[in-house]
């Protein structure tokens, strides 16, 4: 389950780089069979104009993981995604990567890092590093990323106009603690204009899903939904953490400002090229250790997702997770066909999805949910109730919930990451009161609202088993310390057995 | 659409703390008290104490239900159901509004024994966009109503929210000359638990601006007008659902041809 050093105490991680370096090359030698030409083959550098297959498969811990690209093959030579159009050499594939499904593992960057001597294009001292300020060469400069895959994000300050109106913030921010630099100093923090955060890249792929809109309506925002003004469409409102981007446009046009430190915008060609591969490109796992995620009845794995309607509610619609409800029962010929191993397996994904579906437990605090929609603080609900959506697992309508993983008293410690202090000026945060400590305000640095301080907007659940580590800061090192997160935050009490079943679920998503 | 169980007259019947008959209005102060019951998703009860007769309630059905750092504003109708759904009888229709300004320890019992309800989706459910509901004509000058929670200016989920969506459908189809959106604030000072309860004078506007936004957003170049209004009094519209202090804090939506 647990990768040879991978820390589970991130705390340690910066006392551990030779170590983790170490095992980070055993689990690449380990999925290399082929030996260091697979490794290469693996990882996607910008502008090497390889073909993108229509079926592309890679093997991960949990199995194998399938991209399937609509109207395949691509040849990505000339193509804005892969070709390194930006000022540092990077790409946009040089983030979110086939091999982790469509986002990048924190075990690939330390792979990346010990390949090439820290010289790849992904450790570009704007992001790819703690700050730019810190010495290059050094991997402990580089720390986030290595240990966390951990991205930083410069947020300006105050907030620019959203949806065409101007922010004006009802809180301060105040830097407590700025371990990295990039907080303070002459050019950075928030009295120069700038925020910095870290976060992990979202996957890329199932886009369909992440931009659907069920319902005119937001709940949570107590508003009819936004629409774009280009096309008049409503807006999902599902894009980044903070949601600071609506439409792929916006988004590919920030990753192209910072990411990608372009010094000219990105053209309509470019842009049309970007969506159209990402509108085609679908991914998730194809094998786990039960097998074909698609075989014996089930649903799992891309070409399932690429032909289904996006957008449904699982609770009136298509059960979230019902993907795998044909393994509840398997038959006499499955069962002669399949290893003891892979039938118990199966059933124990079967009953992860009833878990996440159906097992309760007293949600308190989050605010998204529980502070204004009507539903109460606490409720009792499952997983299902936030991740939502049929097939993608993120939530149908606009889905920036406050989970406490990135503020305090619930998020993990991590004394590698700023800290700030955000004081409201009008209403106190229902919960957290006037002062809130948080290392990412997540929803608040788009709207400027203290009510949205630490929401974080809900991803897609597939593919998890290619991308660790999870949240959007990385602080459940593998899928089960998810879970275990969940169990602390809301005490759960779930059995040894349903924390199994819902990390074997996970793993085949 | 709920009907309405009560008949109109009964709406303008003066509140009485002491009144238990089936129908009967009974509205108090209470710090909210949380039965984890557990009979699938939102099965929760919630109980609160009327102060004045000593007598608990579940008020689980209220579409805005209570937070439990706080003390809620209870209005409802004494229901025609005994308490084995979360131990308490039940008032339904009912509201319970969060006043923030008086907080409450938190507090939980098990369930001891009740069931919850079984979470059933309310009929006031947003119809998704691959199922828009389709109205015929002929149309002519209607006025459409939606509600809050006291003092607040939020389209509550199953509520609010689902009249505003389905108003503008019909707006939609109708395709008036333009609308005018009056929001109402119940600014007169009522006493309740001995305490003086009155909603700000802003939230009127506020209450508007959202509408407005909304309808903005559902139908756009719709011409719209916006007023507000303090001193609202009660008015009997179904979707108040026979509760008066409910019919008094709404918005307006006025069709004009
Ligand atoms: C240096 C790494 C990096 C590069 C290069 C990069 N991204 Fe990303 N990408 C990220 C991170 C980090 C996030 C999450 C940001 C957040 O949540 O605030 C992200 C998020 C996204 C998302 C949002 C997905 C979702 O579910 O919300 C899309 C789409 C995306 N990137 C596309 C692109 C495109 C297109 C390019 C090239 C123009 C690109 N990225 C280049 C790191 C990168
Ligand atoms: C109250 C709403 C809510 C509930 C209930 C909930 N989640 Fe989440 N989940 C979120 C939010 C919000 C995020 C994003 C947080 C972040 O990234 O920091 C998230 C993120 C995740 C992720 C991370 C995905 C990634 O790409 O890193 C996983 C996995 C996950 N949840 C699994 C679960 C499981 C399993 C349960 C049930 C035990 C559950 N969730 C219950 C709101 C919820």
């Amino acid at each position: 389950m647990k990768r040879v050093g991978q820390p589970r105490h991130l705390r340690f991680a910066k006392a551990l780089p030779v170590i983790a370096a170490a095992g980070a090359l055993a689990a690449a030698s380990a999925y290399a069979s082929g030996g260091e030409s697979a490794a290469d083959e693996r990882w996607w550098s910008p502008g090497e104009g390889r073909v993108f297959p229509e079926v592309l498969d890679y093997e991960n811990e949990h199995g194998t993981l399938r991209t399937l690209l609509v109207g395949g093959p691509l040849d990505t030579e000339g193509h804005p995604f892969f070709e390194p159009i930006s000022s540092n050499g990077r790409a946009c594939v040089t983030c979110h990567q086939p091999a982790d499904g469509m986002s990048l593992s924190a075990a690939t960057a330390r792979e990346r890092w010990d390949a090439t001597n820290g010289d790849d294009p992904l450790f570009a001292a704007y992001d790819g590093s703690n700050c730019p300020t810190l010495p290059q060469g050094e991997r402990a400069s580089h720390s986030l990323l290595l240990d966390r895959g951990l991205i930083r994000i410069q947020r300006q300050w105050p907030p620019a106009p959203r949806l065409g109106e101007e922010v004006v913030p009802d809180f301060t921010i105040e830097v407590v603690r700025d371990p990295n630099g990039c907080n303070s100093g002459a050019e950075y923090g928030p009295e120069n204009g700038w925020i910095s955060v870290y976060r992990r890249p979202r996957p890329i792929g199932n886009m369909k899903y992440l931009l659907a809109v069920g319902f005119n309506f937001d709940p949570k925002q107590g508003l009819a939904l936004p629409r774009d003004p280009e096309t008049g469409d409503y807006l999902s409102g599902n894009l980044m953490s903070d949601n600071r981007a609506f439409t792929l446009k916006e988004q590919m046009d920030d990753a192209g400002l910072t990411h990608l430190e372009m010094l000219r915008e990105l053209t309509d060609d470019e842009r049309d090229a970007i969506k159209a591969f990402e509108m085609s490109l679908f991914a998730a796992q194809q094998t786990g250790r039960g097998g074909a995620v698609d075989d014996g009845g089930a649903q799992g794995g891309p070409a399932v997702l690429r032909d289904a309607e996006p957008g449904e509610l699982g609770s009136i619609g298509f059960p979230v997770w019902g993907e795998f409800a044909a393994w509840e029962e398997i038959s006499e010929e499955d069962r002669a066909r399949l290893t003891p191993e892979q039938v118990e397996f199966r059933q124990s994904v079967a009953r992860g999805a009833r878990v996440f579906r159906d097992r309760t437990f007293l949600v308190s605090d989050a605010a998204g949910v529980t502070t204004q929609m009507g539903f109460g603080n606490p409720f009792r609900v499952a997983c299902k109730m936030c991740h939502n959506m049929t097939r993608m697992g993120n939530d149908v309508a606009p889905g920036q919930v406050d989970l406490g993983t990135t503020t305090l008293p619930f998020a993990d410690h991590f004394g590698d990451l700023p800290l700030f202090r955000i004081t409201c000026q009008n209403d106190p945060h229902p919960y957290y009161g006037r002062e809130i400590l948080t290392y990412d305000p997540g929803f608040a640095l788009s709207t400027g609202r203290c009510a949205d301080v630490g929401k974080i907007t809900l991803q897609s659940m597939r593919g998890l088993a290619a991308r660790a580590p999870y949240f959007s800061n990385g602080s459940a090192a593998d899928l089960r310390a998810v879970v275990d997160y969940y169990e602390r935050r809301y005490n759960i009490g779930y059995t040894e057995q349903e924390k199994q079943d819902l990390v074997n679920l996970m793993s085949v998503l | 659409m709920k009907r309405p169980l009560i008949a109109a007259t009964m709406m303008l019947a003066p509140l009485s703390a002491q009144a238990q008959e089936v129908g009967e209005i009974v509205s108090f102060v209470s710090c909210p008290v949380y039965r984890d019951t557990d009979n699938g998703r939102k099965s929760g009860c919630w109980l609160v104490r009327d102060g004045e007769s000593g007598k608990q309630w579940d008020v689980s059905q209220s579409p805005h239900k209570p937070n439990w750092d706080y003390a809620v504003f209870v209005e409802g109708r004494v229901a025609d159901q005994g308490d084995e759904f979360c131990g308490a009888p039940v008032l339904e229709p009912v509201r319970t509004s969060r006043l923030l300004d008086h907080r409450c320890p938190r507090h939980m019992l098990p369930p001891e024994g009740y069931p919850g309800r079984v979470f059933i989706a309310p009929d006031r459910y947003l119809t998704s966009l691959a199922n828009p509901p389709e109205f015929e004509g002929p149309f002519g000058p209607r006025t459409f109503y939606a509600f809050f929670e006291f003092d607040r200016d939020f389209l509550v989920y199953q509520y609010s929210d689902f009249i505003v969506q389905q108003a503008a459908y019909w707006i939609e189809a109708a395709q008036p000359r333009r609308l005018v959106v009056t929001g109402y604030a119940a600014t007169d000072p009522i006493e309740v638990s001995g305490m003086e309860l009155a909603e700000s004078p802003e939230i009127a506007q506020s209450r508007a601006e959202v509408v407005v936004l909304a309808l903005s957003r559902l139908l756009p170049g719709m011409e719209i007008e916006t007023r507000w209004e303090t001193g609202s009094q009660p008015i009997d519209v179904p979707d108040a659902d026979t509760i008066p202090g409910q019919s008094q804090r709404r918005v307006e939506i006025a069709v004009e041809f």
